[in-house]
């Protein structure tokens, strides 16, 4: 618990120096990051712990953005209140969805996940009257605080990071909650863990409605951030790098995952030096890290720490009650 | 009915594209149990190895079709060093990004060497119709649909009356047991490798005149073309083959009668149908949660 | 009183008839032993017993519910615990995380209860000073209790357990029957034993239930098995057919 306490105010702390000493620029890239480090800690739920490989969690966030845009710019709604149908509905129709789908397992899965991220790009894209098409929905009202708009780039990072901490510490009270350990079990062997007496269907559908929540307050964060919101920005590549980010930062971890988000969104930017053939780059890169640092820089530290054992450490934590 | 015959021409025609790209998708996948994400910047690299050596070199028809395929032999062997070899004993979503990874790099080495404009590729049927009692249909797709036949046809051929065909299929039944029958497995999985690239290039080649050589090609293709396989069966060829059919009319038609805008949704639509009531396609391998 | 109660239980794959009309009755806190040849259909009937494969035809009571067609966790949560042939644990949790598991099977208890049921039934198997460690650093006898344990802390009315001695030494037995056998006493558990060391199933058994070719060919105590002729015959005859190949 104060471990946990601990990596909230950390994450506080840093974030908040940094936003008192970087650039405009990089202050767009931290809150994008900051929104993708939200989505990710939810992808870790579905595939970190249960194993279900999602390559639709980017419709999730566009799913909860589509719904606030439409209530706030058509139906007059505040922010704040079209969060609500935005992200209950974004977990009600992963539920929905999830019941029948996550019968699937391993790349069936993922092509059944990619399939609807393609479709829900489609839909968004051609139902005009409702989503504006290719067009996108424009001028999405920020948030605002006590009459406070958090409009500018640090304001709304400070706002972004207290959400990131709040969830990600929800989130690791779960991990070590019973649920959590019921997740991480169902990953390792679903029958011995339904010979335990675990739902599986049950834990999976929790799990990928809980990672959809978590994508539609990313999805949220996002329309109120950039006021703007189209397809483009909801494609199966959003997902395959939301999925990326986990897998470089350390799946089954939330630090992991914050350290991906972080990463991946800065990394293309400091490619940039390479001028046009920084997206070439960009792939090796990414191809060279799953090869040599198949478990992210989570396992990078875990690997450092036990090429340095401390017999002592050890055997403290045995000892530990 | 002059409409609908047209249809179903360039229906079979860009059916036979996703077809080729499927079955270039699961002989790997059957080999290696590798998921490609990459397969549609093969086919991708595959049109513009045709515009290198036909527009841009200006080589004549045979030599100039000759010379990609030999680009895309190259290109798949390099695959197979590159990518392959490293990912092989990583976890299916690890393989999964690696390939998307380098997809990014392909695509992007191909924006650098051709930039993003995209170029026209000739056929030799070019501006050559065919009327067949008032329907006019193009000769191009009437080709590519012939071609495709045959291809399928010396595919089959190479899988079950050669010896390198039957030591693949050994191979894609099973490793180990290939490996002490004393097949060279190292090689015959680079075979694969090859082969699904020649395959794609082909598909590249014929899709260029149809479409225009764009670098941003791949990914719907690559899309179409795993519908196909979900619909078909994952790691069918007979299943790649009708999935892609299916899918290629499913967009021609669809777009003309029920919806342009829609028109993808139908493949999609249809793919998820499948994955939820009949996960082994229609021709598929029996379910297993295969690495 | 009838803990488990399996009824005309038939296991049909396509043309093979792996379990016939089997019946297996076990009462409050007695220990059965399920024995028969290899492919005798033994792991079937825990399957189906388990609700991992659903029965062709016969119904399954427990605890006075009928369970034939409950799902497993169900199955599990109305007081049935299994092991698994070769032990499966959840790699990416602790001894203790893994116990954990087993005794959340019954809600609204916190996790501070879980712990503390959990290191007690470790305490019990007298592996509480692995309760910290990864799974990985087990030896293979200490996963097979380890399994046990997780399987014991879900409290279960009736426990099955697929060769829990296979893979041990000989003084792990010893220590596996003793534990088994002060368990049962204490908490009134009844015990479906499947297992090939006949030494382990003559001195655990009170009654032993012979399967072969998915029949049941003969039921009684050890001594009336031990001279029944059929059995002898179902042995032997595995025996000669071996020695022919």
């Amino acid at each position: 618990m104060a471990l946990r306490l601990l990596g909230l105010v950390g994450l506080l702390v840093v974030g908040f120096a940094l936003s008192l000493s970087v650039s405009e620029y990089a202050l767009r890239l931290l809150n994008l990051a900051a929104i993708a480090g939200i989505s990710v800690i939810g992808l870790n739920f579905a595939f970190g712990y249960v194993g279900l490989i999602s390559l639709g969690h980017a419709a999730f966030m566009g799913l909860g953005a589509y719904i606030l845009a439409i209530l706030t710019t058509q139906a007059g709604w505040s922010p704040w209140l079209a969060s609500v149908p935005a992200i209950l509905g974004t977990g009600l129709c992963a539920a929905a969805i999830g019941f029948p789908l996550l019968r699937l397992k391993g790349h069936y899965l993922a092509l059944a996940t990619l399939g609807l991220n393609v479709s829900f790009v489609i839909v968004a894209a051609n139902w005009i009257e409702l989503t504006g098409g290719t067009n996108g929905i424009a001028k999405i009202p920020g948030l605002s605080i006590a009459g406070y708009a958090l409009s500018g780039e640090q304001p709304f990072l400070w706002f972004a990071l207290v959400i990131l901490a709040c969830l990600g510490f929800v989130a690791s009270l779960i991990q070590s909650s019973r649920h959590g350990r019921a997740m991480m079990a169902v990953r390792d062997d679903e029958t011995a863990a339904a010979m335990t007496g675990i739902n599986v269907t049950a834990i999976k559908v929790a799990a990928f409605a809980l990672s959809a929540l978590y994508a539609a307050v990313a999805g949220c964060l996002f329309a109120t951030h950039v006021n703007f919101v189209s397809p483009d920005d909801f494609g199966f590549a959003q997902s395959i790098t939301f999925l990326s980010m986990l897998i470089v930062g350390g799946e089954g971890t939330i630090v992991g995952a914050i350290l991906g988000a972080t990463l991946l969104t800065f990394l293309p930017e400091w490619l940039r030096v390479l001028g046009d053939s920084y997206l070439a780059f960009f792939g090796l890169m990414m191809l060279g890290i799953l090869i040599f640092l198949p478990t992210g820089i989570i396992g990078l530290f875990d690997r450092w720490r036990r090429r340095a054992p401390a017999p002592e450490t050890a055997a403290a934590e045995v000892a530990q009650p | 009915m002059a409409d609908l015959i047209q249809l179903l021409t360039n229906g079979l025609a860009l059916g036979s594209i996703y077809a080729l790209t499927a079955i270039g998708f699961v002989i790997v996948y059957s080999a290696t149990g590798v998921v490609n994400f990459a397969a549609g910047q093969f086919v991708m690299v595959g049109t513009f190895a045709g515009v290198a050596t036909l527009v841009n070199a200006g080589w004549p028809m045979p030599v100039g079709y000759i010379g990609a395929l030999v680009v895309m032999a190259l290109f798949g062997a390099l695959f197979y060093l590159i990518v392959y070899l490293p990912l092989r004993a990583s976890p299916i979503v690890t393989v999964i990004i690696g390939t998307v990874a380098i997809g990014i790099t392909i695509q992007n080495m191909a924006l650098l060497t051709f930039g993003s404009w995209p170029f026209p590729v000739p056929s030799p049927f070019d501006g050559m119709m065919i009327d067949l009692g008032g329907t006019v249909i193009s000769a191009h797709a009437i080709a590519v649909v012939i071609a495709t036949g045959v291809l399928i046809l010396l595919l089959w051929l190479l899988m079950h009356r050669t010896a390198i065909g039957i030591a693949m299929r050994a191979v894609a039944q099973d490793v180990k047991v290939a490996r002490l029958m004393g097949l060279r497995v190292q090689w015959l999985l680079a075979f694969t490798w090859i082969l699904a690239a020649v395959m794609a290039g082909i598909a590249g080649l014929m899709l260029g005149p149809m479409w225009f050589a764009d670098v941003n090609m791949g990914d719907p293709i690559a899309l179409k073309a795993f519908a196909a396989t979900v619909i078909g069966g994952f790691g069918s060829l007979p299943g790649a083959i009708a999935g892609g059919f299916f899918v290629g009319l499913a967009e021609v038609l669809g777009a003309s009668y029920v919806s342009s805008a829609y028109k993808d949704l139908i493949a999609f639509g249809v793919m998820i149908l499948f994955l939820l009531f009949r996960p082994q396609g229609i021709f598929g391998e029996k379910i297993q949660d295969r690495g | 009183m009838t803990i488990l109660d399996a009824r005309g239980i038939s296991k049909r794959y396509g043309g093979l008839l792996a379990l016939a009309d089997v019946d297996l009755s076990v009462a409050e806190s007695e220990f059965v032993a399920l024995i028969g040849p290899n492919g005798a259909g033994k792991s079937t009937l825990l399957n189906v017993l388990t609700g991992l494969t659903p029965p062709t035809s016969g119904t399954i009571t427990l605890n006075a519910r009928n369970v034939t067609r409950s799902a497993t966790h169900s199955r599990i949560r109305a007081g049935l615990g299994r092991t698994f042939q070769h032990g499966r644990l959840f790699e990416r949790l602790s001894v203790l995380e893994n116990v954990m598991v087993g005794a959340a099977n019954r809600p609204g208890r916190s996790d501070t209860a879980l712990r503390k049921a959990a290191l007690d039934t470790l305490g019990l198997m007298g592996l509480e000073r692995f309760a910290h460690q990864p799974i990985s650093a087990l030896t293979y006898g200490n996963r097979r209790m380890v399994e046990l344990t997780r399987a014991l802390a879900g409290q279960p009315r009736i426990l099955l357990l697929d060769e829990p001695g296979a893979g041990l030494n000989s003084g792990e037995v010893e220590d596996l029957m003793t534990r088994l056998r002060a368990i049962r006493a204490e908490h009134r558990l009844a015990i479906v034993l499947i297992e090939h060391n006949m030494g382990m199933v003559m001195r655990l058994a009170e009654r032993i239930v012979v399967l072969n070719f998915g029949s049941k060919i003969a039921e009684g105590t050890p001594t009336a098995i031990q001279a029944d002729p059929a059995v002898l015959d179902a042995y032997l005859g595995a025996g000669s057919s071996y020695a022919g190949v």
